[in-house]
């Protein structure tokens, strides 16, 4: 689960980790609070999980009163649905770090992740200048030693208080990594300020989905989502992408939704949605097509290949699924794997017309989202 | 020969009184594994199937000789199943395990680098030798897919391996034995250190990859044939040619990789080593035939 800034903020502050002074706002009434707190200049930050909000003009420097005010109202009125802004003082920066903590799967280490040249989006960096990249690895056993957090900012060019002042934060933010069970903590930028203070400029914390039960600090609702379907199937615990093509996809494993996906491509197709069913799933078929019948697809393809998943109680369920849901386009299935041959029954019975091979099905769904008979 | 498991290899099931635990050993046992007895806890003195059931993996190892253990043990007591394991003395251990925390795999893969085991999955259906034994839930009752033969296949993926293997099968040959990684970001056993015992493997021609998107155990797999480590034929399948750059698709393995692991890479690193990579799972049979001349 993704975080908001200002979430991960909190987080950082928990930690020890400073951050500029900063007030979260719902309407541009709270803004006259905030900016009491925070004094002029600030930056008014919306709060969407989206990278690259700078660019998107959805990050703004104001000066007073009356440019706050104009421009938070623009924000909220944008078409990026913003909801909630963080106001945040304006820091006197004297350079950017970017600084994260990640986890290295080839030598089963944490991954400290720096680099000189802040604000700046790592994976770019990796292309563009892989050896301004600093790395120190941490076993996950004995956890972070001083002489790590040094090794970084001697790297860094750091020097003197700043240099206490980063091992400081890094030591705080490996704290915080591993106590939320993250898969990624970033600061980028990391301030160095006119007054050789360490800040968090920004805060970036995903916290791992397997780990909520000794978790589970955040609700999942709505605002982390881009759309219904994903919040509902997110819900549900159906993994779920939203597209806008014409075949919706109801099928069972990553790997072999992945493929159909491609195969849909590759024959000319477009994808609507993509949803998997299968593992602990395979017994929701109703809740998934009821999902896939949201989108204004023109047909449903189901592709399974099970083991635990059975195929008979799947070819069940999508029929108790047509019964109830009474679906207005056709579905096309290839449901294969344990007690296909009674899954293909069930299909049979139902009226429906199972196919067997993956080419055959997706090649069939493409034809009628063309117009073709089904 | 066989990869990680044979008919002889000596299985202990961890979790064996357990509904999944319970109904995968009968099959295990069903289709030629030699499962020598189980551990739950506080379940000391039960049989399943004929085996005795110990307490703890230490009280279990003193009263039989074990080579392997399988777990069916939930995801948030695997950490705790593989350190008891790897406690005693255990080298192969297999775990089905879907939803393992990512810091505990981290800590799981670890331990086992230092102690020297194999630690096969988590999120995976295990690992079979079709016509031998298994450890793990592959429906193995399928001839079209669990055929043996002497192709080495590996895997991140469950339904999809079937989707592939059954290919493999379509184009006359079997397989000698099927490691499944599994799809987690950081699975116990990577790709690449699987590839030494099928090089060393006299039954095994070649090797299938079904991998996809995300992480860069094919690539290691292409390093270790630059290296010349390994030197069969080595064909891959990959899901995610066209999947959309920033979507999250497939396994969770994309979001630990920092900007690579896109199936171009992945393709360029194979084909650079004179592997083969599949565009359609149908394919893969054909370039089998091809690496191997037939």
């Amino acid at each position: 689960m993704k975080l908001f800034e200002y979430q991960a903020k909190e987080t950082f502050r928990k930690n020890g980790i400073p951050t500029p002074q900063s007030m979260l706002i719902t309407s541009v009434d709270e803004l006259g609070a905030a900016s009491d707190m925070t004094g002029f200049p600030l930056v008014l930050k919306s709060q969407l999980l989206m990278g690259g909000r700078g660019k998107a003009g959805l990050i703004r420097f104001v000066k007073d009163r009356a440019q706050a005010e104009e421009e938070c109202a623009q924000l909220f009125a944008s078409y990026y649905n913003v909801k909630k802004i963080l106001v945040e003082q304006a820091v006197h920066i004297k350079s950017e770090i970017y600084l994260s903590i990640t986890v290295d799967p080839v030598a089963a280490k944490h991954m400290i992740i720096a680099c000189a040249d802040g604000g700046v989006e790592i994976e770019t960096l990796a292309e563009t200048a892989p050896e301004k990249i600093i790395r120190e690895y941490i076993d996950p056993d004995s956890g972070i030693s001083p002489y790590q957090m040094r090794n970084v900012a001697f790297q860094l060019g750091l020097n003197g208080d700043v240099m206490k002042k980063f091992s400081s934060v890094l030591g705080k933010l490996y704290t915080a990594f591993k106590a939320n069970d993250a898969e990624l903590i970033e600061i980028n930028p990391l301030f160095i300020t006119g007054d050789e203070d360490v800040v968090a400029g920004d805060g970036k914390l995903s916290i791992d989905d397997n780990s909520d039960f000794r978790q589970n600090t955040y609700e999942k609702t709505r605002e982390y989502y881009d759309s219904d379907a994903e919040y509902e199937s997110a819900l549900e615990g159906i993994p779920y992408l939203q597209f806008d093509g014409d075949i919706s996809l109801m099928c069972a494993g990553a790997g072999l939704t992945t493929t159909v996906y491609d195969l849909i491509n590759y024959e000319g197709g477009t994808v609507a949605n993509y949803l998997e069913f299968g593992g602990p799933n395979y017994k929701k078929a109703v809740r998934a097509m009821e999902l896939c019948l949201k989108n204004e697809s023109k047909v449903i393809l189901v592709v399974t290949f099970g083991t635990i998943a059975r195929a008979d109680v799947m070819a069940e369920g999508i029929v108790e699924a047509i019964n109830r849901l009474k679906p207005d386009r056709p579905i096309v299935t290839c449901i294969r794997g344990t007690n296909e041959e009674e899954a293909n029954r069930i299909l049979k019975d139902a009226g429906l017309v199972p196919l067997y091979d993956t080419e055959e099905a997706v090649r069939k769904a493409v034809s009628i989202a063309a117009g073709g008979d089904a | 020969m066989s990869i990680f498991i044979d008919e002889n290899t000596k299985v202990l099931v961890q979790g064996i009184t357990g509904k999944e635990g319970r109904f995968w050993t009968d099959h295990m046992i069903g289709c030629g594994t030699n499962v020598v007895a189980g551990v739950t806890p506080g379940k000391e003195g039960q049989k399943v199937e004929g085996r005795e059931v110990y307490h703890s993996v230490r009280r279990a190892v003193e009263q039989e000789d074990v080579e392997a253990s399988m777990l069916f043990v939930p995801p948030r007591f695997t950490k705790d199943a593989v350190f008891e394991a790897l406690d005693s003395g255990i080298k192969k251990i297999v775990t089905v395990a879907d939803g393992i925390p990512l810091h505990d795999a981290i800590q799981i893969r670890k331990a086992a680098l230092l102690e020297g085991a194999l630690v096969i999955g988590g999120n995976t259906s295990g690992v079979i030798s079709p016509g031998k034994a298994m450890m793990g839930f592959f429906p193995y009752w399928i001839e079209r897919v669990y055929k043996p033969g002497r192709i080495g296949i590996m895997t991140r993926s469950g339904s999809l391996t079937n989707e592939v293997t059954a290919m493999v099968v379509k184009a006359g040959f079997g397989v000698t034995s099927l490691i499944g990684i599994g799809g987690d970001p950081v699975p116990g056993t990577r790709f690449a250190e699987m590839l030494p015992f099928y090089e060393a493997d006299d039954e095994t021609d070649a090797v299938v990859l079904i991998g996809e998107l995300g992480g860069s155990m094919e690539e290691e797999c292409a390093q270790m044939k630059r290296d010349g480590l390994f030197t069969k034929p080595l064909v891959a399948f990959l899901g995610g040619r066209t999947a959309p750059e920033g979507k999250r698709m497939g396994h969770a393995g994309a979001i630990v990789s920092g900007g690579k692991g896109s199936v171009k890479d992945k393709i360029e690193a194979i084909e650079s080593v004179g592997g083969k990579v599949a565009e359609r799972p149908r394919f893969v049979g054909d370039y089998l035939k091809e690496l191997l001349g037939q």
